[in-house]
């Protein structure tokens, strides 16, 4: 196994809830959800004017 | 360049240094060089990421890809918010609290020296490689459409980011990202408002978009499937989720941006931003393409976009037949003018059959100024084996069009979208260099100090050798395109390195370093000996060392 500062560094960094959403999963849930109306918005732009 | 365009893009390069200058004035240790301490908030950490990833060949061929291709381009980012989500929950809590300086790091406690060293490798060959494209593809189209000298770009674009990338490390390229992104995407605003004030004045926004449609412009999307095509919405969403998995996962051009983070959140939301925006970003950029595209049905373009290609023909050899073309080209587009007026005319009559009647005879006259512009095609063909004058097309409509004063916006643009990606490359090729390689293999245990100067030294060197790289980088033809295609080549394999770190704990070091090479294997093969669409290169080469990995790994096990 390696001996690196890496090992030897704290791990500090801790998991906080988001400042806004309530929660991680409510967070990636409205990036997908974007993605989702994205690629709708992107069909319906094609079927507009294509 | 008129004197108001000089003042904007020179006030615009100098007050990135110095403003770089200025925010990494008080780097003073390793943790500071590397990870701006690690203090940086989450809009920084957004930006920066989107600094890095828009290169300035994305500004300048990404509106010629629409131009040329329409906007299926845009599919290639449907991966990417996905990816943002994925790494948000697996990447950043790991990174984040081991406080590594590297993606590669880690791997060394998951597995052993040599995969880190591998990873670490593969990325300093790749990255280092292609940092001297960085500066010489956009270089090269600065000095052809402005008549500069190629040598000179390079210089100034290779010294300004010098100065502050190896002067205030991570913090000063961090901070003049944020303020580079928010004057890029100014530029690209206003090009656009400009650009649509340009089209004739009888004829609407709407309708002119509608030409460019019936033209095969606005194809955003396309749900077939066909694996040896590039961009297609099943490519776009697993293939590109790989690419973004890969890029921003274990990239240390785009890891070291969220390390900076102050904390888990500061760094997730940084990713989460980055996948809300990206994707309408590019269509955006993509839909100033198309709308150059309908600018020119009403506007005569040149036969051929690269003035210099163009001259060289029209005095060559076959000059006189070029010129000939061109007269022709003229004449061709007269009569696709007056067709896509004939279309706007139909369209606000509201007859659908008189409709369908002048968008047949608009596709004709499109057909017909084709068939005239492949002529002018095969003569460029003489001193050129690969024409495409597709990045030249957004420059040069801004060069001729735009006013005083948007001219040199945009070309401020174009340098600090070329600065900001080199400089996060400089900055994570010399971490990489001294903390993957020299503290680790070299020298160990030589005190902060010592890697912070070695830090400011290397950055300094990759500075040095991405400018040399791009100087002589006319001279190397093909290799240019190697370099380029580099990228797809390995990021599938480091992919599967870390994927494997991730999700297999029972998986060693040996069994992953076997699948690594078994991995690169594959995709070679696939590269030399097939034609499938590189975007799958990423997911053949990440299943690949993860199969070679799992096979192994039993077998490793038994021998200890």
């Amino acid at each position: 196994m390696p001996n690196e500062p890496t090992q030897n560094r704290k791990e500090s960094a801790t998991d906080e809830p988001p400042p806004v959403g309530g929660s991680w999963t409510t967070l990636y849930a409205a990036v997908l959800l974007n993605l989702a109306a994205l690629v709708v918005l992107f069909y319906l732009f094609t079927r507009a004017f294509g | 360049m008129r004197t108001l365009d000089w003042i904007v893009l020179l006030a615009a390069m100098a007050g990135i240094v110095a403003y770089g200058l200025w925010k990494g004035r008080r780097t003073r240790d390793l943790d500071d060089f590397l990870v701006a301490d690690r203090r940086q908030r989450w809009h920084h950490v957004a930006l920066s990421i989107m600094a890095t990833q828009a290169s300035a060949i994305t500004f300048l061929s990404t509106p010629g890809q629409a131009f040329t291709d329409g906007m299926r381009f845009v599919q290639f980012y449907l991966g990417l918010p996905v990816a943002m989500v994925v790494l948000s929950i697996t990447a950043v809590p790991i990174y984040q609290r081991l406080k590594v300086y590297t993606a590669y790091e880690y791997l060394e406690g998951r597995f052993d020296l040599k995969t880190r060293t591998l990873a670490a490798a593969l990325f300093l060959v790749q990255r280092g490689l292609s940092t001297g494209v960085s500066i010489y593809a956009p270089s090269v189209i600065l000095s052809v459409i402005m008549g500069w000298d190629i040598r000179v770009v390079i210089l100034i674009i290779g010294a300004s980011v010098m100065l502050y990338a190896s002067l205030g490390g991570a913090r000063a390229v961090d901070n003049a990202n944020f303020l580079q992104f928010l004057i890029i995407m100014g530029g690209m605003i206003v090009a656009f408002v400009t650009l649509v004030r340009l089209l004739p004045a009888d004829v609407s926004f709407l309708e002119a978009t509608r030409v460019a449609g019936k033209l095969g412009r606005l194809n955003a999307i396309d749900f077939s499937f066909d694996i040896h095509n590039q961009y297609n919405f099943w490519s776009g969403l697993v293939g590109g989720c790989f690419l973004a998995l890969s890029y921003f996962g274990t990239d240390q051009s785009q890891v070291q941006r969220y390390l900076t983070g102050e904390s888990i959140a500061q760094s997730r939301l940084g990713l989460l931003f980055n996948g809300l925006v990206k994707v309408p970003m590019q269509f955006f950029i993509l839909f100033i393409g198309a709308t150059v595209f309908a600018f020119y049905q009403f506007t005569q373009p040149p036969v051929f976009f690269n003035p210099v290609e163009a001259e060289h023909a029209r005095t060559g050899q076959h000059g006189a037949q070029f010129r000939a073309i061109e007269s022709e080209y003229a004449a061709a587009f007269e009569a696709k003018r007056a067709a896509a007026l004939g279309y706007v005319g139909a369209l606000r009559s509201g007859d659908a059959a008189a409709t369908e009647t002048a968008a047949q005879t608009l596709k004709a006259a499109q057909e017909r100024a084709g068939t005239v512009r492949a002529g002018a095609i095969e003569i460029v063909k003489e001193f050129d084996a690969k024409p495409s004058d597709a990045n030249y097309v957004f420059l040069s409509f801004v060069t001729r069009y735009l006013p005083a004063g948007v001219v040199g916006l945009v070309l401020a643009a174009v340098f600090l979208a070329s600065m900001s990606s080199t400089a996060s490359e400089w900055s994570a090729l010399a971490g990489t260099s001294v903390v993957d390689i020299q503290r680790r293999l070299v020298r160990r245990g030589a005190g902060d100090r010592y890697y912070f100067v070695s830090s400011k030294l290397a950055t300094a060197f990759w500075g040095l050798f991405a400018v040399l790289f791009a100087q002589y980088a006319g001279h190397l033809g093909s290799l240019i395109e190697a370099v380029n295609r580099l990228g797809s080549l390995f990021y599938g394999t480091m992919l599967g390195i870390f994927l494997l770190a991730f999700y297999f704990k029972r998986v060693g070091g040996t069994a992953a370093f076997v699948g690594a090479v078994a991995g690169e294997l594959v995709v070679l093969y696939c590269f030399f000996f097939t034609q499938v669409a590189y975007l799958w290169f990423n997911v053949i080469g990440a299943l690949a060392v993860i199969a070679a990995a799992l096979a192994v790994n039993p077998l490793t096990k038994r021998q200890k």
